[in-house]
């Protein structure tokens, strides 16, 4: 049934796929079901071994006694929910309706082609929100009025500081120090002094980037006995609310000449 | 208390849409998951303020409300558990606690020299650590939960056909 090319053409398939899943931060199971459900649907059985940024993966056809294997790097990209459930439909679809190969592909090019929600408005959205959580910290109108204006501000540099291709614990050091000193900088205008609650604000102008989403997949991997990526997501979260702080110390630093809020 | 309560549930909704909206959500999922995060959110308040719950098992009942309520909405729209829950989940993410942490470690290595200083600021780590690693725990336990009690359902929330009796094995 499968020639050597066949199964190495959907070999390369599900390596990308699986590759492009796991950088969108979906959790390992999911991306092994998916992948497994697809070549189900091929009569072909799928072995897979996930690491921190790597994937090896062979694929196997039990009626022709042929194998394929592939390596294929974790893409790095953004995290993409979109992606996740549209990549997981695409699986079902594959499973019920017999989609050849091609047809797959089609569809993945597709879905991948897909835009994603636009920059400004996602700016906007995350200021509102940070906005919103120091209002759960405690937090006054005034202060919400800082931290929106400061997390805006923020979320700009990070963007600009992405197309430049920086590091991205390096960006998060450079955009934290960069909210909380125009948080602090704004709360000691004149106009404002002494009318907002600096300490929540400041506590809080950073908080946009916490690595939520790796925090609970990490934990997610964890309990699905994929302890080895998901100690790796953790560590990675741990690192960006280091350099978060690193961030906001230069800033407590600068302004008030110690750590304490 | 009510007052305050919903206050809180529609800042946790829009902060679930904004930090949700950085992962590129689906577009059909935005309103499903400011529900969720409303409703969560205003439990886990009620739970700590009228019965007193601490912050982890106040997270934990509430997170479970939302793993639940990710399933039945996940259904409904087609989108994994995981697609609605995590954004949902992340006002809970104690970004406050972790940082706080780290800086008491910092703080703790400046006062290295005063030591009932320092025992301070060790104990303000351990506290916080603690909070931050237990609330993690928690609210990502209560939310995947009903995965794995309806692991076939959560399955198969993304499939399109009425065939859903065809059992896969993965």
């Amino acid at each position: 049934m499968y020639q050597s090319a066949k199964l190495k053409e959907t070999t390369g398939f599900i390596a990308d796929y699986a590759a492009v899943l796991l950088g969108a931060g979906v959790h390992c199971t999911r991306v092994l079901r998916n992948s497994r459900r697809i070549c189900e649907a091929y009569g072909l059985e799928l072995t897979m071994t996930i690491f921190a940024s790597n994937i090896i993966l062979t694929l196997s056809d039990p009626e022709q006694d042929e194998i394929c294997t592939e390596v294929v790097h974790i893409r790095q990209i953004p995290v993409s929910f979109e992606l996740n459930a549209e990549l997981s439909a695409l699986s079902w679809k594959v499973f019920d309706n017999k989609l050849n190969i091609a047809q797959v592909k089609e569809e993945y090019s597709q879905i991948m082609q897909k835009p994603r929600m636009n920059n400004w408005l996602v700016t906007l959205l995350v200021s509102v929100a940070n906005a919103c959580f120091c209002r759960l910290f405690g937090g006054d109108l005034g202060s919400m009025g800082l931290v929106f204006v400061s997390t805006f501000a923020g979320y700009l540099l990070l963007r600009f500081i992405k197309k430049l291709g920086i590091d991205h614990s390096l960006a998060v050091i450079l955009v934290s120090f960069f909210s909380s000193f125009t948080c602090l900088g704004l709360a000691s205008l004149p106009v404002l002094a002494g009318q907002v609650n600096v300490t929540v604000a400041v506590a809080t102008s950073v908080l946009f980037m916490v690595p939520g989403v790796p925090l609970i997949t990490g934990v997610i991997d964890m309990f699905e006995n994929h302890v080895l990526i998901g100690f790796a997501r953790l560590m990675r979260a741990i690192l960006i609310v280091l350099c978060l702080a690193v961030g906001l110390s230069i800033s407590m630093v600068i302004f008030r000449g110690s750590l304490l809020l | 208390m009510i007052e305050e309560t919903i206050i809180r549930a529609l800042c946790a909704a829009f902060a679930a849409l904004g930090f949700g909206a950085v992962s590129n959500p689906s577009r059909r999922s935005l309103p499903f998951i400011m529900v969720l995060a409303a409703v969560g959110y205003a439990l886990r308040y009620q739970l700590m303020q009228t019965l007193g719950f601490d912050i982890a098992t106040a997270t934990l009942a509430a997170s479970l409300l939302m793993g639940f309520g990710s399933l039945w909405l996940g259904g409904r729209i087609r989108c994994p558990m995981t697609t609605l829950y995590i954004p949902a989940l992340l006002p809970f993410v104690p970004g406050m606690y972790a940082y706080k942490a780290v800086f008491s470690i910092i703080l703790f290595m400046q006062n290295i020299n005063a030591p009932a200083e320092a025992f301070l600021h060790l104990n303000d780590f351990f506290l916080n650590i603690i909070v931050t690693v237990t609330v993690i725990l928690c609210m990502t336990v209560g939310a995947s939960l009903p995965m794995f009690i309806f692991s076939r359902r959560a399955k198969s929330l993304t499939r399109r056909t009425a065939n859903k009796k065809t059992i896969f094995r993965g």
